[in-house]
């Protein structure tokens, strides 16, 4: 018998593998800002499976968690944000990966 | 359920103060106008150095830790901020070279006169601002969840200050510094949900109490500490660091190697210390420091190899930070009274502090070098002195804290740390450490001897630079010299408020 | 008698107050003629504060500068030096491009090089040591020609190398002492109760001996001495090669007999001795001449201070200091020399060099009535009667051959002007430096030595130091032919094999960029990032 947080333990880790093998693998910068979303909800699900287990020990449900989770969207909200304005500087800028261009031939590059 | 009481020690409002003072500033900024940055930023350097110092004033006077506890609220629900004698430590620094970082940038960062705001200036003051309330929240947090809040504002903060000058390689640089950082902060937030589901508790002081080993705890604080490495930019995990601290404009470079990747350090310090069941496991701080030494030997040889002033410099941070990571097996095998009166955890913190004051002294004088002459190549870099004489004076002595010559804060934190692996027979770190002063000295004598050579015929200055800019970087410097005169002993500030261990 | 210490204060103070005074553009450009002042404050304390101590910093920085005898003599005589070649570098150097440059480095180099004769605690040792040392390399690589820069090269890495084999010694000693900074000779007392014992002690022998040039580290002082300008060779190999030898006088414990230890360290001298003579005697420059008898002669001194570490005899210390000061006096001058004969055409050749060169390279092997007979003599006691004493003999034969060679090779060096002669205060510091070798160990001798003056003049003692010096001339009459037509050892000799390992080296750091490129690649690193964290929780768990 599986009982529902394990069932919600198991999704997250789902969602952490899938996400990590998109940051891993996945060559354009796009998605791998995806997946990091991805990753991210594995783990607000794993502290919802925290506060569920709480709830178990005689809370109804443990609140700490939660608002965890709340201030843990907004951060994600706000990497991706930056992250998707970075990528768009870096389209202007011609360029379509993150790894760069050995150091040694960039030149003239002053401060 | 609810161990560890904390309550708010007298002086505790400074702690919020530490905290809300830059940010108040930042909001100063977007509601006055963005023209006034700089000024504004001017008023609230000053004032933050006050409160820094003042709390370590408080520190010191009290003999305890300063606390705050956020609304009266105790954890698990409510979060409590703590200075103790390591974190006032490090925020004086931190205040120390934000001002110096400001004096520097002054001029180079102001808004033009035709201008009604520019996006540079704006970008930068407003940055350095957010990411000093960040380092603040770090070095007082308590509450993991509050210092990975305190990490992410510190990443977001340090990330934009990569790219500033908008060039490819800064932007892809930037990226790289936000992914990879991002990774490391989801290993830090998966393992703060599992020692949660554990514990039921994220505060500091709670997890010390209960923690014990278990397969959930071993692999939260293995998620978390690799984590933080990635965000320190330890050896293998520095793929972000040459390129971001090369790249970035020279104030922000300094502020980036002096003081951005130690916060991460702080907090794998902590959780070690402070958080992971005792006592602790020799193995894995072994395992640590070997990181540490291989970060040593093999970063120093890269920056022995590099072309560019920058990059090798930025090669040199992350060989620096290995001899932090050498602290772990040291102070665990010492035979102190308490692990905080030990050789190696003054000599460990000796070296953040020293490494803060000389990095950021380099990185500020390799920019005025390169606005001097148009350039940083290492092989081109005749004439520098007669360019710049104050500032290559600077890097030569902020150079003589890296090699752990004396007498510099560098030498006596490598000493103790020496002096601790030979009395706990460490015999590889003993190697790396002297191993890394030769090629450290060996890269800054490369530039040095560069640097003093005569200038090729056709040489000339493309930039005057004002002699106060040049002052500050050697004010820097001769800081981390003055380190040097620190007794060679277990310096019991540090151990201020910190609790525990046998 | 001064205030006690001040003096002592004063010798490190006041050439390092010159190096700041030269951030005002006037004084800097008139540095050089103020040069031979910067080493006044550390003659008069030879003087006048033998005995005396100071304490900068109390406990627990504990800076301490105490003069004792042996100390005293070295400063004196390096002082002297100093002085003097400073005075040189004034004249000669006067109008030459980097001159304020080079200035600079001297001072920074006289600093450290008196201040290892005067301090007493183990911190401010490492600092002095360290600033002479690093500081020197200004003054190897400042002719800035590919010669000098290699030789430069050369030297910071084996200099460097020393700096890393001392430091590890010193922690090993501190170990082994309570307290943040002991005193060197608290230290070193502590030493033979600690278990690091051996190691330590092998490790100052290596890291000293690197700087005295002492087989197989010796290869850096050919091919650093000779390039730099004349007085700063001479400054090079008379002064800066005895921070080694006050390093061993200091750090090794000679007054408990270590038969073992000594043994060890009169062989490596005795071999080093011969080896400097052998390698010498195929060189043709003659600065690289004089460069090889610094090794040879340190080698010498090694054997005296390990002869004496054998028995435990309790005035080694003096005994080796006096046989130092000896050959610091001498070797100054010689080089000096080297700048006189360049200077003097065929006409004035014999009368204003040859006579005084020929007592000067003699000296050096003993040659009686001259210090280096006096030296020899007061040291005699501490070989014991045994093959090591008549191995010491036999090498200032040696001497004598690889000297008649230098004289030979000096004389190629006479100006091509006939009846040139060398501006008239060079040739007068000259005479002071040479005249105080003589006299300056006639002064110290029978206090030093605990023989009287007659017993120096004694037909048994003027035929010990006769022999070796016959023996070294009829060798030389019959080697000469021989020798003419060995093949060149080229300078530096066995680091000519270490320049073979360059391909090989950089081989290895391109692998390591190449690594480090992989390394970066983020499909890699963050692979690493995982397998780290996976890593490092399983040894959290299991590990214990």
């Amino acid at each position: 018998m599986i009982g529902t947080a394990t069932v919600y333990g198991l999704c997250a880790s789902g969602l952490v593998a899938i996400g990590l093998y998109g940051l891993v693998l996945h060559p354009t910068p796009l998605r791998k800002v995806i997946a990091f979303n991805l990753l991210g909800s594995g783990t607000f699900v794993l502290f919802g499976v925290a506060a569920r287990r709480g709830g178990a020990a005689g809370f109804l449900a443990d609140p700490v968690p939660q608002a965890m989770v709340i201030t843990g969207i907004v951060v994600a909200f706000a990497s991706t944000a930056l992250a998707v304005a970075l990528l768009l500087r870096l389209q202007e800028t011609g360029a379509s990966s993150i790894e760069t261009t050995p150091p040694e031939q960039q030149d003239n590059g002053a401060s | 359920m609810m161990p560890a009481g904390y309550a708010t020690s007298e002086g505790g409002a400074l702690l919020v103060i530490a905290v809300m003072l830059p940010i108040v500033g930042m909001i100063a900024i977007f509601a006055l106008g963005l023209r006034r940055a700089e000024r504004i930023a001017f008023i609230i350097l000053p004032g933050g150095l006050f409160i820094a110092l003042a709390i370590a004033a408080e520190v010191a006077r009290t003999g305890a830790a300063v606390t705050y506890v956020l609304g009266g609220w105790q954890p698990p629900l409510g979060i409590a901020l703590q200075a103790d004698g390591l974190s006032a430590t490090l925020m004086v620094l931190t205040a120390l070279i934000l001002c110096a970082v400001g004096l520097f940038a002054r001029g180079t960062f102001s808004t033009p006169p035709d201008m009604s705001e520019a996006r540079r200036p704006m970008v930068f003051w407003t940055l350095m601002l957010g990411l000093w309330s960040a380092l603040n929240t770090v070095f007082l947090g308590q509450d993991l969840f509050n210092l990975f809040v305190a990490l992410e504002l510190l990443t977001f903060s340090a990330v934009p200050l990569v790219c500033l000058d908008g060039r490819r390689e800064t932007v892809q640089a930037a990226l790289r510094y936000l992914l990879f950082a991002l990774i490391g902060s989801v290993f830090y937030l998966l393992g703060a949900a599992l020692l949660y589901g554990a514990y039921g508790t994220l505060d500091m002081a709670g997890l010390r109490l209960q923690a014990h080993y278990n397969p959930a705890t071993s692999v939260a604080l293995g998620l978390m500490i690799v984590g933080l490495m990635a965000k320190a930019a330890l050896f293998p995990l520095h793929l972000w660091l040459p390129p971001a601290h090369a790249g970035a404009p020279a104030a922000a470079s300094a502020v980036l190697s002096a003081l951005v990747v130690k916060a991460p350090f702080f907090l794998i310090l902590r959780l070690w210390f402070d958080v992971a069941p005792q006592p602790g496991n020799q193995l894995a701080a072994q395992m640590l420091a070997w990181l540490g030494i291989f970060s040593i030997v093999f970063c120093s040889i890269i920056a022995l190899r590099q072309v560019r002033l920058k990059l090798m410099i930025a090669y040199s941070t992350v060989a620096q930070i290995g001899y932090l990571f050498l602290v772990f097996p040291l102070v665990m095998a010492s035979d102190a009274p308490s692990a905080w009166q030990s050789i190696g955890w003054t000599g460990g913190v000796l070296q953040l502090v020293s490494h803060a004051l000389a990095k950021a002294s380099m990185f500020l004088a390799a920019g005025l070098i390169a606005e001097a002459l148009g350039h940083d190549r290492i092989d081109n870099l005749n004439g520098a002195v007669t360019a710049v004489p104050i500032s290559v004076a600077a890097f030569g002595l902020a150079g003589l804290s890296l090699m752990g010559l004396p007498p510099s804060g560098g030498f006596v934190a490598k000493l103790m740390l020496l002096t601790a692996a030979t009395e706990t027979a460490n015999w590889w770190i003993v190697a790396a450490i002297l191993v890394g002063g030769i090629l450290a000295a060996s890269y800054v004598f490369r530039v040095l001897g560069r640097a003093m050579a005569a200038p090729k015929i056709g040489f000339k200055t493309l930039a005057h630079i004002p002699l106060y800019r040049e002052l500050v970087v050697l004010g820097l410097a001769i800081s981390a010299v003055v380190l040097g005169f620190v007794p060679l002993q277990p310096f019991a500030f540090l151990g201020i408020g910190r609790v525990g261990l046998p | 008698m001064m205030d006690s210490g001040l003096l002592l204060v004063a010798t490190l103070a006041f050439p390092l107050a010159m190096v700041v005074a030269c951030l005002h553009p006037a004084f800097y450009a008139r540095i050089l003629t103020w040069l031979p002042l910067a080493a006044v404050p550390g003659l008069l304390a030879a003087l006048f504060e033998r005995g005396d101590s100071i304490v900068i910093a109390p406990a627990p920085l504990r800076l301490t500068l105490a003069l004792d005898e042996v100390g005293a003599m070295l400063l004196g005589g390096a002082s002297l030096l100093w002085g003097a070649a400073g005075f040189y570098a004034s004249i000669s150097m006067c109008g030459r491009p980097g001159a304020g440059r080079f200035a600079i480095w001297w001072l920074l180099t006289l600093t450290g090089s008196l201040g290892v004769f005067i301090v007493a605690d183990m911190t401010s040792f490492y600092l002095v040591f360290s600033l002479a040392s690093l500081a020197a390399y200004g003054l190897v690589s400042f002719e800035g020609t590919a010669r000098a820069q290699r030789a430069g090269f050369v030297y910071m890495a084996l200099a460097l190398l020393g700096e890393a084999l001392i430091l590890l010694g010193f922690v090993m000693l501190v170990t082994a002492a309570p307290g943040g900074n002991p005193l060197i000779r608290d230290a070193v007392a502590m030493l033979p109760d600690s278990p690091l014992e051996s190691p330590a002690v092998l490790l100052l022998i290596l890291g000293f001996g690197l700087k005295m040039g002492l087989l197989p580290l010796h290869v850096w002082m050919p091919l650093a001495h000779p390039v730099a300008p004349v007085p700063a060779s001479a400054v090079l190999s008379g002064v800066i090669v005895k921070a080694g030898v006050i390093g061993l006088i200091r750090f090794l414990p000679l007054e408990v007999p270590s038969p073992d230890w000594g043994m060890a360290l009169v062989g490596l001298g005795l071999i080093t001795a011969f080896y400097g003579v052998l390698v010498g005697l195929t060189q043709s420059h003659a600065k690289t001449i004089l460069a090889y008898s610094t090794v040879s002669q340190m080698g010498v001194v090694a054997a005296i201070i390990g002869g004496g570490m054998t028995t435990g005899a309790p005035h080694t210390a003096v005994l080796a200091a006096f046989y130092a000061l000896h050959h610091l006096l001498v070797k100054g001058a010689l080089f000096l020399g080297v700048g006189i004969a360049g200077a003097t055409g065929r006409r004035h050749y014999v009368s204003f060099v040859l006579i005084p060169m020929a007592l000067l390279s003699l000296s050096l092997a003993g040659l009686p009535f001259t210090s280096g007979a006096l030296a020899k003599l007061a040291t005699k006691p501490l070989f014991g009667d045994g093959v090591s004493a008549l191995l010491a003999s036999l090498s200032a034969a040696g001497s004598t051959m690889l000297m008649l060679h230098f004289l030979g090779r000096l004389q190629l060096l006479a100006n091509d002007d006939h009846e040139g002669i060398p501006q008239r205060p060079l040739m007068l510091v000259w005479a002071v430096v040479a005249g105080a070798s003589f006299i300056v160990p006639w002064a110290l001798f029978a206090n030093v030595s605990g023989y009287a003056l007659a017993d120096a003049i004694q037909p048994d003692a003027l035929w010990a130091a006769s022999w070796p010096i016959l023996l070294g001339a009829t060798l030389t009459l019959i080697t000469t032919r021989f020798i003419s037509r060995m093949p060149t050892v080229p300078e530096g000799d066995i680091i000519v094999v270490l320049d073979k390992l360059a391909p090989l080296v950089m081989r290895i750091g391109s692998g390591i960029d190449r690594t480090d490129e992989v390394l970066r690649r983020w499909p890699v690193a963050s692979i690493g990032l995982l397998s780290l964290a996976i890593a490092f929780g399983t040894v959290l768990q299991f590990g214990r």
